[in-house]
């Protein structure tokens, strides 16, 4: 094999594609490594960690093909130090592969690529749909945060995306706080539900590009393509909770408040959180305030007061304040909406004027 | 090894699998996987975590796995692979995130498919059979191959707390996974009404009768309130023809059977019995325990035998309430950290026993004399009369699990008996009621005269 390759389009590349390879130590060499092939179709870049998979085509000339696999954590090194214009060519010989651009020169071990996995496509093809690379990057990086860190319950480490009536869910719960947002699909008539486990989704929400994107799933896989790439992502293999049960219809109060004044309120109050991380939230209709009260018997205790608009009856919930906080990074709007059924129900926020997105926190004992 | 255990099969291949690949491979490729079952036409179903594990043991593996359970034996024609669910794997050991203090989501309570309304924890897996549902249970089955055309529709019947919901969900579950793409809507004959009604108000009556002919298998739970709901008869019975003249399988529940449903229109209980109308009875002892021992498993929890026994055996009543119970057993088992034992039992489910008032050695001889048509007075005879001799050892079974009376007191008030008599005799009993069904109703009928 012999290629060469604009060196920013390598770096770029490596980086991208490196995402995907496997980091834990033990395991098949051949999944810790980027496969680069050559051949007829120009150059290819693929990695694995059987979690999720790339397939990327990279712009560069191909003198004669070839495949060949390298380390994956090398190639990051090689791809971080490049710096300035020009092409960097690699050439394979034997088991090594020599890289050359301008003055410098450098080998590298390959690794047999026999081992290397194939990267299995969703098999049914009438599943897809198109959404555009910004918005599902933002679905996905906004909302996979609340979903839960723990494995113990794979739907719940998992972001669900839910295809109905041209419309495209994506839900993630921990089961103390859930984010729902939903973006337009220009497909009607699709159905379909989908798990992706959350930390899959963050790795693609990374990778993807802004332009048009196709997504196609089956029971067990799903894939995000473009002309240039495909990532897939296995699925995860259980039921989502029907979690629309848990949202309250109904609400005793209502406020709205600015995002930026509660945000830093919250970080101010934030200092003086408990070992249990609780912050207390007042609403007082009589006032038309809210505000944030924590206590920690070592450090002291604070109170933020801020003016809102309030309709309903006077309440007063207690929250993790982490909990709290993730709600400012969903929308966009510059005020927000909370509703308050009664202590111990979950608290909504939502966006004003932003309907796509909902929030639900899960309240502390008193 | 025990070629016929999945277990022991799998750890086999595994000491084999070792010698001939890589450790890489051997830990990246199979620490996750096991078998699933090993199926009776000699296919070994091996269970993957994802569609990169099914592709690669497809391309790499499979020659090698069907030469190693070859030499085990000639029976393994062939090996499958299958994508198993995330819960059925190992569950990683792990600690629960600190989000201490705050309130869980209820989110445990919905796991239900919105699309067709089926649960999936209910499936065959989990249903146990007995004789006293095998009926039902085979014509499920039989349904499930042939739906639409062997019995159309699938009448199931018996009282509540039977697993007649159990039952008609696991048909769906199970015809879900057997024809994919194809529709399966679950509901009970309630939530028709109220979707029915819900249409004639908001004028959309004919959006409602397409939604409900879209169906490849309708099941409707506890039709037996739609009596004297006549609109909504006439409705089902539009759909029922429509359905059932496109071989559409349609599966019925109701806690009577068709005929004996009140205020049901003629025709519609001509057709709910066209089909096929089976009962699931009264469990009998054997099942009831093997429900026990399942349940308490599904919690992870082993009980003794005679833990088993006592539960199945002592208390009457329906196999909701059989799993209440064991719930209850499992709680207070899981507080101590150890499996309880017979005495714990007794104790802890003496909210589950029927009430008690403070009855009378001689109200009990009375009652049970007077149901088995005897006088009270031979009772306490010495006679050896067959007819007086197991109404007597009832007596003594009664009083002594029911009312905690003493064997020698016992044995005391029915004429001075000897308590190792008491003894042998509520042995006795408690032996035949596994055996005797008859016995067992006899017993319930006795409780509930005590009452």
């Amino acid at each position: 094999m012999n290629i060469s390759i604009e060196k920013k389009e390598f770096s770029e590349a490596v980086h991208k594609v490196a995402r995907f390879s496997e980091k834990r130590a033990g395991t098949l060499p051949a999944l810790s490594t980027i496969l680069i092939l050559a051949g007829d179709d120009g150059i290819k870049m693929r990695a694995t960690n059987l979690e999720t998979g790339i397939d990327l085509r990279v712009d560069g000339k191909v003198f004669s093909h070839g495949a060949v696999a390298l380390p994956a954590t090398t190639l990051q090194q090689i791809a971080g130090s490049l710096a300035g214009e020009g092409d960097l060519s690699l050439e394979h010989a034997g088991d090594l592969v020599t890289l050359t651009s301008g003055g410098g020169k450098s080998t590298i071990k390959t690794v047999p690529y026999d081992d290397f996995p194939l990267i299995p496509l969703p098999e049914s093809a009438t599943n897809t749909f198109t959404i555009a690379g910004t918005l599902i990057k933002g679905l996905f990086s906004s909302v996979a945060a609340c979903a839960s860190a723990s494995t113990v319950r794979p739907e719940l480490a998992s972001i669900c995306l839910q295809v109905e009536g041209g419309m495209l869910t994506v839900v993630a719960t921990d089961s103390f706080r859930l984010a729902e947002k939903k973006a337009p699909l220009n497909k009607k008539g699709l159905q379909g539900t989908l798990l992706i486990p959350a930390k899959n989704a963050l790795d693609i929400a990374q990778v993807l590009p802004d332009d048009e994107i196709e997504v196609a799933f089956d029971e067990h896989q799903c894939a995000f393509s473009t002309p240039t790439s495909v990532v897939v992502s296995r699925l995860t293999n259980a039921s989502y909770p029907d979690y629309r049960q848990i949202i309250p219809r109904d609400h005793a109060v209502e406020a709205v408040v600015l995002k930026k004044d509660l945000e830093t309120a919250l970080r101010r109050t934030t200092v003086f959180s408990d070992t249990f991380q609780k912050v207390s939230l007042s609403i007082d209709p009589k006032k038309n305030t809210i505000s944030l009260f924590a206590k920690n018997t070592d450090v002291g205790e604070a109170v933020e007061r801020l003016s809102a608009k309030i309709h309903g009856d006077a309440l007063t919930l207690s929250f993790n304040h982490r909990f709290l906080s993730a709600a400012f990074n969903l929308t966009s709007s510059e005020s927000i909406v909370l509703q308050a059924v009664r202590i111990g129900r979950p608290l909504i926020v939502r966006g004003v004027g932003d309907n796509s997105m909902l929030y639900l926190i899960s309240p502390m004992n008193q | 090894m025990d070629k016929g255990n999945p277990r022991e099969l799998w750890e086999y291949i595994l000491t084999q699998v070792e010698l001939s690949i890589s450790p890489a491979n051997f830990n990246t490729w199979f620490t996750n996987s096991f078998i699933v079952k090993i199926a009776d036409d000699g296919v070994v179903y091996i269970g993957v975590p994802s569609q990169f594990f099914k592709d690669w043991y497809l391309k790499k593996f499979h020659t090698l796995l069907l030469k190693i359970v070859r030499d085990v034996s000639y029976e393994f024609r062939n090996i499958e692979y299958l994508i198993v669910k995330d819960e059925r794997r190992k569950p990683a050991k792990e600690a629960r995130p600190a989000a201490r203090g705050a309130l869980e989501l209820p989110l445990n309570d919905y796991y239900i498919n919105k699309s067709d309304n089926l649960n999936p924890r209910y499936t065959f897996d989990t249903f146990v059979v007995g004789s006293f549902n095998s009926l039902a249970y085979s014509a499920a089955q039989v349904a499930i191959e042939r739906p639409g055309i062997t019995y159309n529709p699938l009448f199931i019947y018996g009282d509540t707390g039977r697993g007649k919901t159990h039952l008609v969900q696991a048909i769906g579950n199970q015809y879900k996974k057997q024809y994919p793409g194809r529709k399966v809507f679950y509901l009970t004959s309630e939530k028709f009404v109220v979707d029915y009604t819900d249409s004639v108000q908001g004028g959309t009556a004919n959006r409602f009768k397409d939604k409900y002919r879209q169906y490849d298998l309708l099941i409707m739970d506890d039709v037996q309130f739609l009596s004297k709901k006549d609109k909504t008869q006439e409705e089902l019975f539009h759909l029922f023809n429509t359905l059932h003249d496109t071989n559409k399988q349609i599966v019925f529940s109701s806690d009577r059977a068709p005929v004996a449903i009140p205020d049901i229109a003629e025709r519609l209980k001509g057709r709910f019995a066209s089909g096929m109308a089976v009962d699931i009875s009264e469990p009998d002892p054997e099942s009831r325990m093997v429900i026990v021992r399942k349940k308490a498993a599904s919690h992870g929890v082993m009980l003794s035998d005679d833990v088993v026994e006592y539960i199945s055996t002592t208390l009457s009543g329906s196999i909701r309430e059989l799993e209440g119970m064991v719930n209850n057993i499992v709680c207070h088992a899981q507080v101590k950290g150890q499996a309880p034992d017979l005495l714990e039992v007794r104790q802890s489910l003496r909210s589950f026993t029927r009430p008690q008032k403070n009855i009378s050695v001689k109200n009990v001889v009375d009652r049970v004399a007077e149901f088995y048509g005897i006088s009270e007075d031979s009772i306490y005879e010495k006679t050896r009369r067959r007819e007086v001799v197991r109404p007597r050892q009832v007596i003594m079974y009664l009083l002594r699990e029911d009312f905690r009376i003493s064997y020698p007191s016992i044995g005391a008030k029915l004429g001075g008996r000897d308590h190792t008599t008491v003894i042998h005799s509520c042995e006795k009993i408690k032996g035949e009621l596994v055996v005797d069904s008859t016995l067992a109703k006899e017993l319930q009928s006795i409780r509930s005269l005590l009452v």
